[in-house]
């Protein structure tokens, strides 16, 4: 029978909703902005929280700066806007004001991957993982749909460290069925299986829910990148001795490279393919599926992978 | 009450003596700033116009890491001994300013960010001044600018910026590497209060700093025009001396003699 056709949520206004509803509750939470408050759904926030809603324009430096040192003073600061920019333009700051100073700052980075569509290059974040990952003390988190990011949004704002989260613009499937709060450094297994194991973050992962494939596909929702869960990744991948890692992002220091690195690193015997964008920039295009075949992420791409995992 | 001069003096001849023995010592250090800005801390820390268990400082300029070192061990934030560690390894006491030591309150080395965590301390905590210690050099970054139209703009009256004005980087003279303009104007023309004074002159910096923490709508900029090096002849106004590596014997006792007789 087939399942049920999933809802199509937003991203970007589940982030918002669940901020203003946090902040009716939590008098510490405010929101640094840097001028695109439209297009991350802030108004409501904006205009309910006048005072806890600070608007440093399009210079994000300084706002990653504010940020840190608002948050020194108790508040819980979510510091808002497209990746591209956020950590795109402003990396270093968040290098030293944020996590070298332990300031409690959740980096949000709306508009990362090739689901950008139309803005094309420069606004499709493809590196942001990359650059997150690398800095001690940041948590990196990837949500896989609208109610995913809830409850993620809800978890980082009780965790005392920096954390990043990156969100996607397009509307997209909802799959995250788990009841419960959002556990840092826990997967989800999606799908049980047992040819495969697909790893990966974000809505991308959803395309490989419903694959055209008779293997058995053990399907593992990462969305906690940093820390990863260690667990989960091994024993799957001991099971099917075959991993398939899957990202809208940068092959270059992606989710995969940590995946791989973990799985040397423990000596598990497996096959590994990483399906990611490769060393290149993203390019305008009207539908992502469109862009995810152009980049070799589409759902062919992941059935040949799948395919070549157990020739 | 403008205090009386030579308390500060005996201060700052102490804390320099002290940042040119670490230096000596580790082998390494940025001196010529140190020796600029060393009595505008002494006057930010001795005035007794401050009390830093509540206000805060920032020193957005982590090279100069040493000046506020050695005031730091002198009010007894930690002991006097450990300034001999300076730069060693496992050392709280790093070549960039570090929040791991006891009194301070931002990491830096990265230049240019400290004025803008400066505002978001002085944004949440309005009850209490915040004063930063930025430099000329430092305004080259363009997050500087960013900053100040954000403290005007959020009314941070409680944010003091002293510009540490020496004139010097270490490629050049500031002028050479990126002139600035006229600084004083740059910030009026941005809604700061501006007052420039001569920064190794206590009772012009005091006078600043008491008129700056008066509450109003306006964040307080301090241009203090400064010697580089101040205090020892061959250093002063020689960007070769932004940093050194290691003094020779002869220059150390140069330096020593001079300072002692400031």
């Amino acid at each position: 029978m087939p399942s049920p056709k999933p809802k199509i949520r937003s991203i970007r206004q589940a982030f918002a909703k669940t901020l203003v509803k946090l902040a009716l509750k939590n008098r510490q939470i405010y929101v640094v902005s840097m001028g695109l408050t439209p297009s991350l759904y802030l108004d409501e926030f904006a205009k309910k929280f006048p005072h806890r809603f600070i608007e440093c324009g399009v210079a994000e430096s300084n706002a990653a700066a504010v940020a840190a040192g608002l948050a020194k003073t108790n508040k819980i600061v979510f510091l808002a806007t497209y990746a591209c920019f956020s950590p795109g333009i402003n990396w270093s700051v968040i290098k030293q004001s944020i996590c070298e100073n332990h300031a409690n700052v959740k980096i949000i980075g709306s508009h990362a991957g090739l689901l950008t569509t139309d803005l094309g290059a420069t606004h499709q974040m493809l590196e942001d993982v990359s650059l997150m990952r690398a800095l001690p003390n940041m948590q990196v988190f990837s949500p896989i749909d609208a109610n995913e990011t809830r409850k993620i949004i809800t978890t980082v704002s009780q965790s005392p460290l920096p954390a990043y989260v990156r969100l996607v613009r397009a509307s997209t499937p909802v799959v995250y069925q788990f009841s419960g709060p959002y556990v840092i450094g826990r997967s989800q297994i999606l799908k049980v299986g047992r040819d495969v194991t697909i790893l990966g973050h974000g809505p991308i992962l959803t395309t490989t829910l419903n694959l055209p494939t008779s293997h058995s596909l053990e399907v593992i929702n990462c969305s906690s990148i940093k820390p990863l869960d260690i667990d989960t990744i091994i024993n799957s991948a001991t099971k099917t001795g075959r991993v398939l890692c899957l990202e809208d992002h940068q092959k270059n220091g992606g989710f995969g490279e940590a995946v791989a690195s973990l799985l040397l690193s423990h000596q598990i015997n497996c096959r590994f393919i990483h399906l990611a964008v490769d060393n290149q920039f993203g390019q305008s295009g009207r539908d992502y599926h469109q862009l995810y075949d152009r980049y070799g992420l589409g759902v062919d791409n992941i059935v040949d992978a799948i395919n070549s995992l157990l020739l | 009450m403008p205090s009386p001069v030579a308390p500060y003096q005996q201060l700052a001849r102490e804390f320099r003596l002290d940042i040119l023995n670490t230096i000596n010592q580790s082998g390494f250090g940025h001196i010529g700033g140190s020796f600029s800005s060393i009595d505008i801390l002494t006057a930010v820390y001795f005035s007794s116009l401050f009390n830093f268990q509540r206000d805060h400082f920032i020193l957005s300029a982590g090279h100069l890491c040493l000046s506020l070192y050695v005031i730091l061990a002198k009010l007894g934030k930690f002991p006097p001994h450990l300034l001999a560690s300076y730069s060693d390894l496992g050392s709280i006491l790093q070549g960039h300013v570090s929040a791991d030591v006891p009194g301070v309150e931002y990491s830096s080395g990265s230049l240019g960010q400290g004025l803008s965590f400066a505002a978001g301390l002085a944004l949440g905590d309005q009850s209490h001044p915040t004063v930063c210690l930025t430099t000329d050099g430092e305004h080259d970054e363009g997050q500087i600018w960013e900053a100040i139209a954000f403290a005007k703009k959020y009314q941070l009256g409680n944010l003091i910026n002293i510009v540490d004005c020496n004139n010097i980087q270490i490629g050049g003279s500031v002028q050479k590497i990126m002139p600035l303009g006229n600084l004083a104007a740059r910030y009026v023309q941005l809604g700061w209060t501006v007052t420039t004074v001569n920064g190794h002159n206590f009772p012009q910096l005091v006078r600043a700093l008491k008129k700056a923490i008066v509450p109003s709508a306006y964040p307080t900029c301090i241009i203090a025009n400064t010697v580089a090096g101040k205090g020892v002849p061959y250093m002063e106004n020689d960007y070769h001396y932004h940093d050194v590596k290691k003094l020779t014997p002869e220059l150390f006792l140069q330096a020593t003699n001079a300072i002692s007789k400031t």
